[in-house]
C-alpha cells in the first residue's frame, strides 16, 4: 500500500529539510525493503514526532507490513507485556522520545540490530506461528479510559477510504501544509499524516506541540495552513489568549477527541472566519480509522453542538431503546456507523491478528444521540455514562454540560452519589453549583460531590484520563 | 525572599519536584513533569505570585527558569 501521492512532501522543522518527489518515493522504498528483509510479521513502531518516525511507519505500510505505531514514553513494563502478547517481528523506534522515554530491556527472543534504514531495532529470532491477515494494515492501542489496553484492527481499505474521505470533506489539496500538533501514534495524529500524504499535501514534522515556541515558529517559516487539535489543546490556547490573526498562513482549524464547549466552538469559529477561514468539528473513534463526520464550517454557528453528517461512503443510524435502528431524525439512541473505514476487529493477542473482518462494516460507537433532517449527529454523551444518585439513574454527560461554563469539568460515578470536578472552582461556586443540579435534576444536593481540581488529568493523547479521577472517587 | 527564590519556590510547587531539585537548569519537556499540563499550571502560579498577566508568546517563550526570570525582571517584578 503506498499512501504517498506524488507530490507529498515532509518538512523537518528542525532541520529544515524538504523531502518530497523522488526522494521522498526513494527513501520509502529503502524502508520498504529494509523491512522485507526481516522475518513475516508485523510491526511495532515506537513514534515520536519525527521524520524518521514518519518514514518507518509509511515504509512498512509499503511494504504491506502490519504497523503498530506506538507511544515512545508507554511505561517499558507495559511495551515488554506488548511484544509478550502481540510477537512482532520487529520492534523499531528504539532511539525514539523525549525525555525519560526508553524501550526498556530487550525481550527475550529477540536480537538487537543496527540497520542502515531502520535505525536501532530489536528483531524476533523465530517468526511468530500466527501470521497476521493479508488486509491487516495498522494497529492502533485503544485510550486506556474504557479498558484494558487493546488494539484496533484497521485494514488497508479502511486506512486509504477514511484518508480519502478526509481529504475530499476537508478540501486537502497539494497546497495545504499541516503540522504535526498531535503524537503520530493518535488516531486524529495519524489521521492528519495519512490524509495529507494521501492528497499530496505537505506535512510539516515538528515536535513539541502547540504551547512551544519552535512550534510556532516552524508555523510561520513554513506557512502551515491548518491546525488540528483536541479540546485540550483549544481550551490552553484559549487560555493564554491565542489569536489565528497573528499567523496568516493558518486558514482551517480542525477539532475532534471529545466534545469542546460551544461558547469555544463559536469563539475559534468567529476568530478563524474573521480571517477568512473556517472551523471543523469532526467525530471519529480509533475504531474507524478513526473518522466518521465532519461538519462542515458555514454550518456554524447554526448548527453549533452538532458533529456534522456521515464522511462521504459512510452513513449514520440510531438504535432506539426498543432496539429497532432507524435514521428518523430527533429518535435519541446508540449512534451506529456504517462505512468502509469500520475496523476489522479487536487483538488482544497474536492470535488474534490472524482473524478477518469480523465488523461487515458496522460500529456501534457506544454513543448517545440523535439525527437532525439532515443527518447531522447531536451527540449526547456515552451510552454507559450513567450514575446513580439514590438509585435514580442520571447521565453524566449532562451533568458536565450544565456545569460546562464553570470551566474544564469530569463529572464521575461515585457510590451512591456523582462526583462533579471542576477546574479550578471557588467554594461559593461549588455550593452554587450543586444547588443548580439539585432543583435541575429534583435530587437532594447531599447527591453531588463537588470538588475543585488543579487541572484534569490527562492521557498521553491529550484525552481526560477518566480511570484516574474514578480511583479518586 | 529574592525574585530568584520566589521563583524557584514557584517552579518546584506547580511542577511538583522535590525540594532540592536544580530547577534552575530545567527547561519545558527536558522532565516529565513539565509538559504541557504541567506548563499551564507553572504559568498560572506565576500569574498569582507576581500578580502579572503573561501574554501569548511570553508563554509560549517561556521555555526555561532563566527566561522566566528575564520575563519578570522585564516586567519590572522587584527583584
Amino acid at each position: 500500500m503506498n499512501l504517498i501521492a506524488p507530490t507529498a512532501r515532509l518538512i523537518d522543522a528542525a532541520t529544515g529539510g524538504v523531502l518530497g518527489g523522488d526522494d521522498l518515493a526513494a527513501q520509502v522504498e529503502r524502508h520498504a525493503t529494509a523491512y522485507a528483509g526481516l522475518p513475516p510479521g508485523v510491526v511495532f513502531a515506537r513514534s515520536g514526532t519525527s521524520v524518521a518516525a514518519v518514514l518507518r511507519y509509511v515504509g512498512a505500510l509499503r511494504a504491506d507490513r502490519p504497523v503498530a505505531p506506538l507511544d515512545p514514553s508507554l511505561d517499558p513494563a507495559v511495551l515488554a507485556d506488548f511484544v509478550r502478547r502481540f510477537e512482532p517481528a520487529v520492534v523499531v523506534g528504539l532511539a525514539e522520545g523525549g525525555a525519560g522515554a526508553t524501550p526498556g530491556e530487550r525481550p527475550k527472543q529477540y536480537r538487537h540490530v543496527d540497520d542502515p534504514a531502520l535505525g536501532s531495532v530489536w528483531v524476533r529470532e523465530r517468526p511468530s506461528t500466527d501470521q497476521p491477515h493479508p488486509d491487516l494494515a495498522v494497529l492502533l492501542a485503544t485510550s486506556g479510559s474504557t479498558g484494558d489496553p487493546k488494539f484496533v484492527r484497521l485494514s488497508r481499505g479502511a486506512v486509504e477510504s477514511n484518508a480519502a474521505a478526509i481529504g475530499r470533506a476537508l478540501a486537502i489539496g497539494p497546497a495545504e501544509i499541516a503540522p504535526t500538533s498531535l503524537p503520530l501514534y493518535y488516531s486524529f495524529g495519524m489521521s492528519v499524516l495519512n490524509s495529507h500524504l494521501a492528497a499530496g499535501a505537505t506535512v510539516l514534522v515538528v515536535d513539541g506541540g502547540v504551547l512551544a515556541r519552535e512550534f510556532w515558529q516552524a508555523v510561520q517559516t513554513h506557512g502551515a495552513t491548518s491546525l488540528a487539535g483536541v479540546p485540550y489543546n483549544y481550551e490552553m490556547l484559549h487560555r493564554i489568549r491565542w489569536s489565528p490573526a497573528k499567523y496568516p498562513s493558518l486558514r482551517t482549524l480542525t477539532q475532534a477527541g471529545g466534545k469542546l464547549r460551544d461558547e469555544m466552538i463559536l469563539a475559534y469559529h468567529e476568530k478563524i472566519a474573521a480571517v477568512g477561514g473556517r472551523f471543523h468539528v469532526m467525530w471519529g473513534c480509533t475504531e474507524a480509522a478513526p473518522r466518521m463526520s465532519t461538519l462542515p464550517a458555514d454550518a456554524l454557528p447554526d448548527r453549533v453542538g452538532s458533529v456534522g453528517p456521515a464522511l462521504d461512503g459512510g452513513s449514520f443510524a440510531v438504535l432506539g431503546e426498543d432496539g429497532v435502528e432507524t435514521d428518523r431524525p430527533g429518535v435519541v439512541g446508540e449512534l451506529v456507523y456504517r462505512g468502509p473505514n469500520v475496523m476489522m476487529g479487536y487483538a488482544e493477542s497474536s492470535a488474534d491478528l490472524t482473524r478477518g473482518d469480523e465488523q461487515g462494516g458496522t460500529l456501534r460507537t457506544g454513543d448517545l444521540g440523535h439525527l437532525d433532517e439532515d443527518g447531522f449527529v447531536w451527540l449526547r454523551g456515552r451510552l454507559k455514562r450513567f450514575g446513580k444518585i439514590f438509585g435514580i439513574r442520571v447521565n453524566l454527560h449532562d451533568i458536565e454540560e450544565m456545569a460546562r461554563e464553570q470551566g474544564p469539568v469530569v463529572a464521575v460515578s461515585g457510590p451512591d452519589k456523582v462526583v462533579v470536578f471542576v477546574e479550578q472552582l471557588t467554594d461559593d461556586a461549588a455550593r452554587a453549583l450543586a444547588g443548580r443540579f439539585s432543583e435541575r435534576l429534583k435530587l437532594h444536593r447531599s447527591g453531588f460531590d463537588i470538588r475543585a481540581i488543579e487541572r484534569l488529568p490527562q492521557l498521553p493523547n491529550g484525552k481526560i484520563d477518566y480511570r484516574s479521577l474514578e480511583a479518586l472517587v | 525572599m529574592t525574585l530568584n527564590d520566589r521563583l524557584r519556590t514557584v517552579f518546584v510547587d506547580a511542577l511538583e519536584v522535590p525540594e532540592g531539585t536544580d530547577v534552575e537548569n530545567l527547561n519545558y519537556r527536558g522532565i516529565e513533569q513539565w509538559d504541557s499540563l504541567g506548563h499551564m499550571t507553572l504559568v498560572a502560579a506565576i500569574e498569582d505570585e507576581f500578580d502579572v498577566q503573561l501574554e501569548t508568546e511570553q508563554v509560549i517563550d517561556m521555555s526555561s527558569f532563566k527566561v522566566a526570570l528575564d520575563m519578570l525582571r522585564g516586567l519590572g517584578v522587584d527583584e
